[in-house]
């Protein structure tokens, strides 16, 4: 084996987390389950991974099997990429093929090494018909570089793409070509939406999760749920302000629904609006120029984290479109501008 | 009061008397600060100093040292007999103070050369008025071993003690204290404690972190977007956190410099001073711009972070100023010290509000 490859391999095998070195292994199944029973994995992980070496190189691994081995760590961390979303679409009056992955893998290919020369590509299947392809970017000169490759997930058959961030932002064309052609579409769009979570993103551009705008249903919970909550008071507490809180409580349902949202971690407004006073009528009325604001919104879970806003008294109730809109538009970075 | 009353064991015996039937020249001191003031009033305006009320006799280096560098706040009590004189002298005990709090148990002798210099020198003009103490910095400096890079020393940790516009502090401490309520340290903060534990033995003061809150970073926000610069290098940033469960939410809300003083000069009526209502209207126009696009109360969240081109601040009494050394060079040196002001006004109020604390 290469010196490069066994570098490769090392450092692959290095980001693995010892308590999942046994299960990313299996889940690779390159090397045996009698190979991997005869490797001591309770020594030292520096030991531990110079012995998984020998033994990949033993089995003449090549450089295609450490692609794959990171393309396993990736999908078990997927959560640690940023990433982004690209929507399809077909030209008018074109038909829906039929769609066949090996050809899909090998017209992908094709298009990047006609290109580049020097890249890899490296395709691995996953559940529901969705193909994981790992390219390591090279150039005409230049080998391909194994530490900053770009990872696609395509969902076979459907107009989206979801990738993670590309760190030679000139290869972004040339990848969305290869998306475009090798699927039978016409165009590509980079939508304004991303997160650390695919299976939110993809629960959001599939319209996966759950949102249900039927009162009729979701009113007999929410009266248990407020009779539960009188249980703890006491009961010479009176709330004036209940049918308000009520309210707000249905509102808020209507809006988000009763099931957890999908998550997101962060949201972006860019404001170009004029300002209006609610106190006093001269604060900025001559200028003409919109106030430029740029708002983020950020947190482990931004959708939940938004829906409790209104019950806390935080926000009013419906909290503002702009924000509930996330979901259904499939957007998280926003350009507002009067109309 | 109990790390207090740990610290004042090391000091002389001949005190010991006098700290034990509750009359030390310290608590004395105390007592007038809380006749003065039984709660800290809101100062409902701040003038914004001119030139000729501030001292132009600086040193531009080292002001510029102090520029772009995170500084964490902490208020401290009078320093109890120390002399400007003397800055050699303490160098040298601190000095040694260090090497035996690194090597701790062996025995040091005072002056033995160690790896560490420290060095303790005025700030010439880092004040608001005539009256007010100089300010004076103490940095720790690696020496180095080779005797060819001799002079270039590597700077460790840097702390430097002020008094800006202390006029209501000055007036309640007798002769022997010296009131430089305010001590920025930049550095590991092993050093900080360090030299927190030499200062409070020596000086008989006691040390508090510095917290900022929302009313005092609001006030800051508002004095430096207020701030007319030829290039603005950032955007006047406001960071509010949403104490929502049961997950967090943070809103950063960033305007543009110039947008963020326009609205501030429509707000700003009053020619040579910055009012209470000006500050209030000013952070109201924000929530209320906010409000119309998203229904979200940011006056019902609590306001972490403010930062602007001219400087930043954080509500966990973190600081830092952000104009460069070619901004210095533009600006007369009056500005920065306005930056400062801005940042050293509140101390005061805090500094007394802490005093009465600890009563």
């Amino acid at each position: 084996m290469d010196e490069t490859v066994a570098e490769f391999f090392k450092r692959t095998i290095l980001k693995i987390p010892m308590t999942e070195m046994m299960t990313i292994l299996k889940a690779w199944d390159f090397l045996s389950e009698k190979q991997l029973q005869n490797v001591n994995f309770r020594q030292r992980k520096e030991s531990l991974v110079q012995d998984l070496v020998l033994l990949c190189e033993k089995k003449r691994a090549s450089v295609h099997d450490a692609a794959l081995l990171d393309i396993v760590y990736t999908q078990f961390h997927r959560h640690r990429k940023v990433w982004d979303v690209f929507q399809m679409s077909k030209g008018p009056g074109e038909d829906i093929d039929l769609f066949d992955m090996e050809q899909f893998k090998s017209s992908f290919k094709k298009i990047l090494q006609r290109a580049l020369k020097n890249v890899m590509v490296s395709f691995r299947d996953a559940e529901e018909n969705a193909v994981w392809i790992r390219i390591a970017w090279g150039t005409q000169y230049r080998k391909p570089n194994q530490y900053k490759p770009v990872y696609v997930v395509y969902y076979s058959q459907t107009p989206y793409a979801f990738t993670s961030s590309c760190p030679l932002r000139s290869n972004i064309p040339l990848l969305g070509q290869a998306l475009t052609v090798a699927s039978n579409h016409h165009k590509i769009v980079k939508m304004d939406l991303r997160s650390r979570y695919l299976d939110s993103l993809k629960a959001i551009v599939f319209k996966q999760y759950n949102q249900t705008f039927e009162t009729y249903n979701s009113t007999t919970p929410l009266q248990e749920k407020s009779l539960e909550l009188d249980i703890h008071m006491d009961s010479r507490i009176i709330h004036e302000n209940r049918i308000e809180k009520e309210r707000v409580q249905r509102v808020t349902q209507e809006t988000f629904g009763d099931y957890s949202q999908p998550r997101l971690e962060f949201a972006q407004y860019k404001l170009e609006t004029k300002f209006k006073s609610d106190f006093n009528g001269d604060i900025l009325a001559e200028r003409k120029e919109p106030l430029r604001c740029l708002i983020k919104f950020s947190s482990p879970h931004l959708l939940e984290a938004l829906k409790s806003l209104a019950p806390a008294g935080i926000a009013d109730a419906p909290l503002s479109p702009l924000l509930t809109c996330i979901p259904n538009k499939g957007m998280n970075y926003f350009k507002i501008k009067d109309k | 009061m109990d790390s207090y009353e740990s610290t004042h064991q090391h000091i002389a015996s001949s005190r010991l008397k006098d700290y034990f039937i509750g009359a030390t020249p310290l608590q004395k001191r105390l007592e007038s600060v809380r006749k003065q003031t039984s709660f800290v009033p809101t100062p409902p305006r701040r003038k914004i100093p001119q030139c000729s009320q501030l001292q132009e006799d600086n040193d531009p280096q080292k002001v510029a040292f102090l520029l772009h560098k995170q500084w964490t706040l902490y208020s401290l009590t009078p320093l109890y007999k120390f002399s400007y004189t003397n800055l050699k002298e303490y160098a040298s005990l601190l000095s040694a103070f260090i090497a035996a709090e690194k090597q701790k148990g062996l025995a040091v002798e005072v002056g033995e050369d160690f790896n560490i210099k420290v060095t303790f020198s005025t700030l010439l003009g880092m004040k608001g008025t005539q009256r007010d103490p100089e300010a004076f910095l103490v940095q720790i400096l690696s020496k180095s071993q080779l005797p060819s890079e001799n002079r270039e020393h590597k700077v460790l940790w840097t702390g430097w003690f002020c008094c800006i516009f202390g006029d209501s502090l000055l007036e309640t401490v007798s002769e022997d204290f010296t009131c430089v309520p305010l001590f920025l340290a930049n550095g590991a903060e092993t050093n900080t404690a360090i030299v927190g534990t030499w200062f409070q033995k020596t000086f008989d003061c006691y040390f508090s972190p510095l917290a900022i809150n929302a009313f005092n970073l609001s006030w800051m926000a508002a004095m430096w977007t207020a701030c007319k610069m030829d290039q603005y290098m950032a955007a006047t940033e406001f960071l509010w956190s949403v104490p929502c469960s049961p997950q967090s939410l943070d809103i950063s809300y960033a305007i543009h410099p110039e947008d963020a003083k326009a609205l501030w000069d429509s707000v700003h009526k009053t020619p040579g001073e910055v009012t209470q209502e000006e500050v209030d209207l000013f952070m109201d126009c924000l929530y209320s711009h906010f409000h119309r696009h998203f229904k979200i109360h940011l006056s019902a969240t609590r306001l972490v972070r403010v930062s602007t081109s001219v400087a930043s601040a954080h509500t966990d009494g973190k600081i830092k100023v952000s104009l460069n050394k070619s901004s210095y060079v533009i600006f007369p040196y009056c500005y920065i010290v306005f930056k400062m002001y801005g940042i050293c006004i509140f101390h005061i109020e805090e500094a007394q509000w802490n005093a009465n604390l600890r009563q």
